[in-house]
């Protein structure tokens, strides 16, 4: 725990280097989009506004009634002198829906470096020139920790805590476990990498498409790396079933594609450890155990807090949500552990072992 | 002539280098031919199911990006070192039992895998795309590890199923199989560096997957045993009693044939 709250700030220690932006390689930004996020507009609008000297971005979504449709045009209209475009050409490469959305943009891409980002990320503008460099010859992809930042309601102060304790304690752990995790809100690669491994297609039939991606990259004995800064995802108002359902789904996948690590996760939650930790140490002192727990509790929610404050800013709210997302996260296991069914997008996917989908609810 | 190796694995299953790794590998040391040949284990068994669940056997899920990956590579191989990379898998078939236990190689074209298949059903999907099977170390590889001799034990019955057996594992000869009258090939069952020094299949046909694949059915090869220089020989691996005379350098090796 302590170790993780550590790495997690040398992640984030390394301040950026000037870089002379001429020698940089031009950049295809994909944006699928589906629906209408809390703060699309913002979003979308800050990577219409990155300091960087030559990038275009595609933005794709699968349906002409979506309504992002409306936002992305008027940001066409409000930045003319960006070279970006909108198309609504959707592919059946396989059952995942990001992917069939994705295609056309991907093979529309003008330029070898890919940045594939989520419609609920906003970025500073320094963001490409921070990102780019790091994408050396021997790195295949660059994924980025997630910082949840505005939330609103118990769903996204939810979120939020766990994006900024848990899941950013766990990218960096696993990284250095040799493991490394790529999400999908944020992967920076070259076309020319991913074409060996069969390019964009190839990840439709996975579920996980950004894990399967990371796990192909280093098969071709390229690194896996993570950008020196966290990005942001605009939370806003989240319902606590969004919440649930979306944990349930990520829960479930982790399950299908690394059971054993699945099997052994509840002894990383707080309130797990510290009550195996409880019954062992009192044995041994013959002191409380209940005393023991809370001690363990307090130490972990201190290395949380500075966690979270590396993140985003620290409120009486998010410890709240802390302690309410703590709670939940055994309970949580138990429910994605009973059923391998995920509803993506309105639709009901049945996992297969190893991240592979098939449609309908099955089993 | 040149030398091939048709068995070897990467860390797509239990091998150590990665498959970019093992075409520079033996591309730099002059190969003419190397297949790639990947354990895929059954999933109706335990043991191939807890093979898939620590990740040293391809999966449904991890197939389709080797596959791919194999394709990329074979250009690169042939443009980089004008080596014929040829497309593989070894089904694995494991069981407590030995002799209940069997791996063979499938060569040439993977379009219609399934390692839950019988030797026998697969035979007759995959050879006539062009594929060939290869029974894998069917007998005693002499060192201390799984053994698989169900294959072996019913080879008369599965001699129209299999175009050739290995006659050598790595720097061992199996005399059954050699003095059998069954058409033969000579591996190394390649997972490290130290796998290296081995019996190899020479030939002499074009430098073509087809041509290859079309060598070994009509048996126009030759065996010569391949020693790694500056390798770590592991203690328990003799210098094969039958080894003839020395051919001279090939590559950065030294090749000797019986």
């Amino acid at each position: 725990m302590g170790w993780g709250t550590w790495l997690a700030f040398k992640q984030f220690e390394r301040r950026p280097q000037k870089t002379d932006t001429s020698s940089l390689p031009p950049v295809s930004i994909l944006k699928p989009l589906k629906g209408n996020d809390a703060g699309l507009f913002e979003n979308l609008e800050s990577f219409f506004n990155l300091d960087y000297p030559d990038y275009e971005i595609v933005f794709s979504v699968t349906e002409q009634t979506e309504p992002a449709i409306a936002v992305v045009q008027e940001l066409l209209s409000k930045y003319p002198q960006i070279d970006a475009k909108l198309i609504c050409e959707p592919q059946k490469t396989g059952p995942n829906p990001k992917i069939n959305n994705l295609i056309s943009a991907y093979e529309l891409a003008k330029y070898d470096v890919i940045l594939i980002s989520d419609s609920n990320i906003r970025v500073k503008p320094a963001y490409l020139v921070n990102l780019v460099p790091d994408l050396r010859e021997s790195v295949g992809i660059i994924t980025a920790v997630v910082a949840g930042v505005s939330p609103q309601g118990l769903g996204g102060w939810l979120e939020a805590s766990y994006l900024n304790t848990f899941f950013t304690r766990w990218m960096v752990f696993t990284k250095k476990l040799g493991f490394p995790s790529v999400i999908g809100k944020s992967m920076i690669f070259k076309k020319s990498t991913l074409k060996r491994l069969g390019g964009l297609k190839i990840l439709g039939h996975y579920i996980a498409e950004d894990y399967m991606a990371g796990h192909g990259i280093q098969k071709l004995d390229l690194t896996v790396e993570l950008m020196h800064s966290p990005i942001e995802q605009f939370i806003g108002n989240y319902s606590y079933k969004s919440f649930w359902s979306r944990h349930l789904r990520w829960g479930r996948i982790r399950k299908s594609i690394a059971p054993i690590a699945f099997l052994i996760e509840p002894f990383f939650f707080s309130t797990v450890s510290g009550a195996l930790g409880a019954f062992a140490l009192s044995s041994v002192f013959k002191c409380s155990p209940v005393l023991i727990w809370f001690l363990h509790m307090a130490m972990w929610g201190i290395c949380d807090v500075v966690i979270y404050n590396l993140m985003d800013q620290v409120s009486w709210k998010s410890i709240g949500a802390w302690m309410i997302r703590e709670g939940l996260a055994l309970v949580l296991w138990v429910s994605i552990f009973s059923g391998n069914t995920v509803s993506w997008r309105g639709r009901d996917y049945h996992l297969l072992r190893g991240g592979l989908l098939s449609e309908g609810g099955g089993p | 002539m040149y030398l091939a190796d048709f068995h070897l694995h990467s860390n797509f299953s239990d091998g150590k280098l990665s498959i970019p790794a093992l075409v520079d590998y033996f591309g730099k040391r002059g190969f003419g031919a190397i297949a790639i040949t990947d354990h895929f284990c059954e999933q109706t068994s335990l043991i191939g199911r807890a093979a898939s669940y620590l990740g040293v056997t391809l999966t449904t899920a991890t197939f389709p990006l080797y596959r791919e990956l194999l394709k990329s590579e074979k250009e690169r191989a042939w443009e980089q070192y004008g080596m014929c990379l040829i497309p593989g898998v070894e089904i694995t078939k494991n069981s407590i039992s030995n002799h209940r236990s069997a791996h063979f190689l499938i060569l040439g074209n993977l379009d219609h895998i399934d390692p839950n298949l019988d030797i026998s059903e697969l035979s007759d999907r995959v050879r006539p795309e062009g594929a060939l099977v290869i029974a894998a170390h069917p007998v005693s590889t002499q060192k201390l590890e799984k053994q698989t001799f169900h294959l072996w034990d019913r080879r008369n019955e599965l001699a129209s199923k299999v175009d050739a057996w290995e006659v050598a594992s790595g720097p061992y000869l199996f005399d059954e199989v050699r003095y059998s009258g069954l058409p033969m090939v000579a591996s190394s069952d390649f997972h490290s560096e130290k796998n290296m020094t081995s019996w190899k299949t020479a030939l002499k046909a074009e430098k073509k997957q087809e041509a290859i694949l079309h060598a070994i059915k009509t048996q126009r090869l030759d065996f010569q045993f391949y020693r790694e220089e500056k390798a770590r020989e592991p203690s328990y691996c003799p210098v094969p009693w039958n080894m003839g005379p020395q051919l001279g350098h090939y590559g950065m090796g030294n090749v000797v044939s019986f």
